[in-house]
């Protein structure tokens, strides 16, 4: 994923974007059958409506509601099953997925096991660059589809792919992962219909899909995406809305007061301004809960030798207020992180960082300086200015100046990815803020793609870290054969990272969604913020 | 400078130059004895004028503040520590006039801080604008001909271009801004208006009976221009420019509220209005103060720039 833009990385809570509004009509619709057409509020997606090409948070909401994956997550994390009828495997090596029947596309075609071997391929090939690339690479054949930059793959399809029947897909990986079941619910594992290969382009305004419901008309771009219910989804008859109009802000203040208004009836992301008066203005129409965001300050280990001490790393981080943080400069809409992995997946631990990450500044300033401190008693710290981040930034940067005495520099970068690329291009040294949000509900999404050797180059460890104990405990962690092996094994991978701590865990998001007067309370949004449309009623 | 053309009466060497418009007016009202310039009227109607006395108060005020906070309140807000968060967004109360921002700074000290910063800016770009505009219009205006014609159409091209957008555009290409850069870029797009002026008076004030007469008596060019020409054709440029003064503060904070001009952690009431804003509805004190300077500040300045031009030019009255 180097290189790959804004991607799954929580670029800001807040999405700020420059370009002036052409926010047309849309709002509310004529009445069908007396339930009004829901409206939710939206950021522009990244990419066109491709699912293998949507690795961000707001064109995902939008898959979600067209396609229906293998899996689903339940209230509690598990991976349901949702279009497959059985996902099996004796070594999580070799997986054999039977699908259910009476699922069709929007136009008709029926989803068989090739559908989604077809919509595999297209997303791991590296001619079509589709921004989840990555996420095929545990599949047996995906290095044949990318042999490197400048180079054509000598096929187009990965031989761990076996149509076996209509209703049969088996799934040969390059090595046991125990998680690959619990990856199939992200949109990148969604089917694909025929169509689709005749006209990609076409595709990204006008997705033909499998899902609840189904396009009406086409994306406007800023604008809106509209979509009605879908009467042939077998699941059509828990859907009590007539159907969805996606409607694009570029300002979530505007969309907050739309949501008072009853202009806008699903919000999921309420503003930071209005996060004192949320409660009161919004009542049990007001949903907190849990969101897999973890918030980070990063070090630069490979480019800059002056963070290479672990003490050096641990002394900033239990310098670091992150209570008064998440009470004052986010207004409990965070809270204070003590693991890499987020409390909502199983194998989080409270508490597993420990003195580290429980605040104690003169502990802190004795192991800063008797790990020699900083050059300079300098210290700068990196911030993308489009997301937010600002303020937390720089009560970091003032905690750190008090409690350790250091002088730090706070810098903004202009976007999340010129940080990255002055990282790559080693034209900033400094610590860096980031964030992750997971793609599938386990523990080894928080640990491998972060903090592996591999995620270096395919991958998001921006640190630069490798630790070859670690590669051992994520392997172990893959190839387990129960759940509670795997976790046991990523929970001391976990353990040896938070003992290195190439980055700082400050805390994990919170969901803050808000709903309108014109639907009923008990809206479920899922852990990667996606709605639970059968939930959905009309007041 | 003023004092240059009351002075040119005692000298007595052009005595006819001493004669603008204003001054056979003044004349009449003024007992005989008394020698009358533009610029002694000027004064004396200022005296008497209380948007002037009010504004020059003001600005006295203001400059006190930037030229020692330290007067003014006992916190750094540079010093580590300075900032707590357990006080963050606490309202004013009466030991925090101002209360405290979301860093938990204390806006008083801030707001009092952030005062040098905008009479920098302010005074700075003002000065060059002045300095650039006043020269290339004099040799604009004296020099006719080709001279003219070259520098008047290189004004044109940056005339052409809006401050403020020209100012997003190379403060946004630049990164980061301070004092300096966002100063030199607003008088860079600024001088084109001073120049203007400053031609225009001085091709008017070439054509009078005086400058006639004092080339008659043998006054050199130099003279000339420096004697009688300035002098004269230097009030609508101060004017102008006392009333940019205003305006240059207020798109410094403008610059700094989007996040290009000054940088935290230097203070500026525009990055403090920009700060605040998110919780403008729950606290909104952190915008209130830091605005509340901004706008007597741009008013003082503007007001006195007014005052100004009703003195020096009583046609406009």
């Amino acid at each position: 994923m180097r290189g790959a833009k804004s991607a799954k990385w929580v670029a800001g809570a807040i999405v700020v974007a420059l370009a002036a509004t052409a926010c047309g009509g849309g709002g509310s619709d004529s009445k069908a059958n007396g339930a009004k057409q829901v409206v939710m509020e939206l950021g522009e997606p990244q990419n066109g409506l491709i699912p293998s090409n949507t690795y961000e948070s707001e064109g995902s909401e939008v898959m979600n509601a067209l396609f229906t994956g293998l899996v689903r997550y339940d209230e509690k994390n598990e991976t349901q099953l949702d279009m497959a009828a059985s996902i099996e495997t004796k070594d999580s090596k070799v997986w054999t997925i039977k699908l259910k029947d009476g699922y069709t596309f929007h136009n008709g075609e029926p989803v068989t096991a090739q559908s989604f071997a077809d919509a595999w391929n297209y997303g791991a090939n590296q001619d079509n660059t589709q921004e989840t690339n990555p996420l095929y690479n545990k599949i047996e054949g995906y290095a044949d589809l990318n042999p490197g930059e400048g180079k054509k793959p000598a096929t187009d399809k990965m031989k761990g792919l076996k149509v076996v029947d209509e209703k049969t897909l088996e799934v040969t990986l390059t090595a046991p992962f125990s998680a690959f079941k619990t990856m199939l619910g992200f949109n990148a594992f969604y089917p694909l219909p025929k169509a689709f290969f005749k006209d990609p382009k076409g595709f990204e305004t006008a997705p033909i899909g499998n899902g609840m419901f189904k396009m009406d008309g086409k994306f406007v771009r800023n604008q809106q995406i509209k979509t009605v219910k879908f009467d042939k989804h077998p699941d059509a008859a828990e859907v009590k809305i007539p159907g969805v109009t996606f409607k694009i802000y570029n300002n979530q203040d505007t969309a907050y007061r739309d949501l008072l208004g009853g202009r806008v009836d699903i919000m999921d992301t309420v503003p930071l301004s209005a996060m004192t008066t949320a409660a009161k203005d919004l009542g049990d129409r007001y949903i907190q809960g849990t969101d897999s965001g973890v918030g980070y300050i990063g070090f630069p280990i490979k480019y800059n030798k002056v963070y290479a001490k672990p003490e050096i790393r641990k002394a900033i981080s239990q310098a670091i207020d992150r209570k008064a943080i998440t009470e004052k400069i986010f207004v409990n809409t965070r809270t204070p992180a003590d693991d890499f992995i987020n409390p909502l997946v199983p194998g989080y631990r409270s508490g597993a960082c420990g003195a580290p990450c429980t605040f104690d500044p003169a502990a802190a300033k004795k192991a800063f300086d008797a790990a020699g401190g900083l050059p300079g008693n300098k210290m700068e710290l990196g911030y993308n200015a489009d997301g937010g981040h600002k303020d937390w930034i720089e009560a970091v940067a003032a905690q750190l100046e008090k409690n350790l005495g250091v002088d730090v520099t706070v810098k903004p970068f202009e976007q999340f990815q010129t940080i990255l690329n002055d990282l790559g291009d080693k034209k900033y040294s400094g610590a860096f803020r980031l964030a992750w949000s997971m793609d599938y509900p386990h523990p080894e999404n928080y640990l491998r793609p972060v903090f592996s050797e591999d995620a270096i180059e395919h991958g998001s460890n921006y640190s630069g870290y490798v630790n070859p104990q670690v590669e051992k405990f994520l392997d172990q962690g893959d190839t387990a054969t129960t759940e509670d092996a795997a976790i046991k094994a990523y929970q001391q991978a976990d353990d040896l990272i938070l003992k290195d701590m190439p980055y700082i865990p400050v805390y994990f998001y919170k969901l803050n969604a808000g709903l309108s007067k014109n639907l009923k309370p008990g809206v479920r949004i899922d852990n990667m913020t996606q709605i639970d449309w059968t939930t959905v009623n009309p007041a | 400078m003023p004092e240059n053309t009351s002075a040119t009466v005692e000298e007595s060497a052009v005595p006819v130059a001493t004669a603008p418009g204003s001054a056979v007016k003044g004349m009449k009202k003024d007992k005989p004895e008394r020698v009358a310039s533009m610029w002694s009227d000027a004064r004396r109607d200022l005296m008497h004028n209380w948007v002037f006395l009010v504004s020059a108060v003001l600005i006295l005020a203001l400059l006190v503040i930037a030229a020692l906070p330290g007067l003014f309140t006992s916190g750094d807000p540079y010093a580590k520590g300075f900032c707590d968060l357990s006080n963050s967004v606490v309202p004013p109360s009466g030991a925090h006039w101002f209360g405290f921002d979301v860093q938990g700074c204390d806006i008083y000290t801030r707001t009092i801080y952030g005062t040098r910063n905008s009479i920098i800016v302010g005074v700075l770009t003002s000065v060059l604008t002045t300095l650039v505009g006043c020269v290339l219009g004099m040799v604009a205006g004296l020099r006719s001909g080709w001279l003219d014609v070259l520098v008047s159409r290189f004004t044109e091209i940056w005339f052409a271009i809006p401050t403020m957008l020209g100012g997003l555009l190379v403060l946004a290409m630049l990164g980061t801004g301070n004092v300096v850069t966002v100063s030199l870029i607003m008088a860079v797009l600024g001088w084109p208006q001073l120049f203007r002026i400053m031609r225009g008076a001085v091709i008017t004030n070439k054509q009078n009976d005086y400058v006639m007469a004092a080339r008659a008596l043998g006054a050199g060019g130099w003279r000339i221009a420096m004697r009688h020409i300035l002098p004269n054709a230097l009030a609508p440029v101060i004017v102008v420019s006392t009333i940019n003064l205003g305006v240059y503060i207020s798109a410094e904070a403008a610059f700094s509220y989007l996040g290009i001009g000054v940088q935290s952690p230097n203070i500026s009431w525009g990055l403090m209005i920009s700060d605040g804003q998110d919780r403008f509805l729950s606290a909104p004190h952190m915008v209130l103060f830091p605005s509340l300077f901004l706008s007597v500040t741009v008013l003082a300045f503007i007001m006195l720039g007014e005052a100004v031009r009703d003195a020096l030019d009583p046609k406009l009255r």
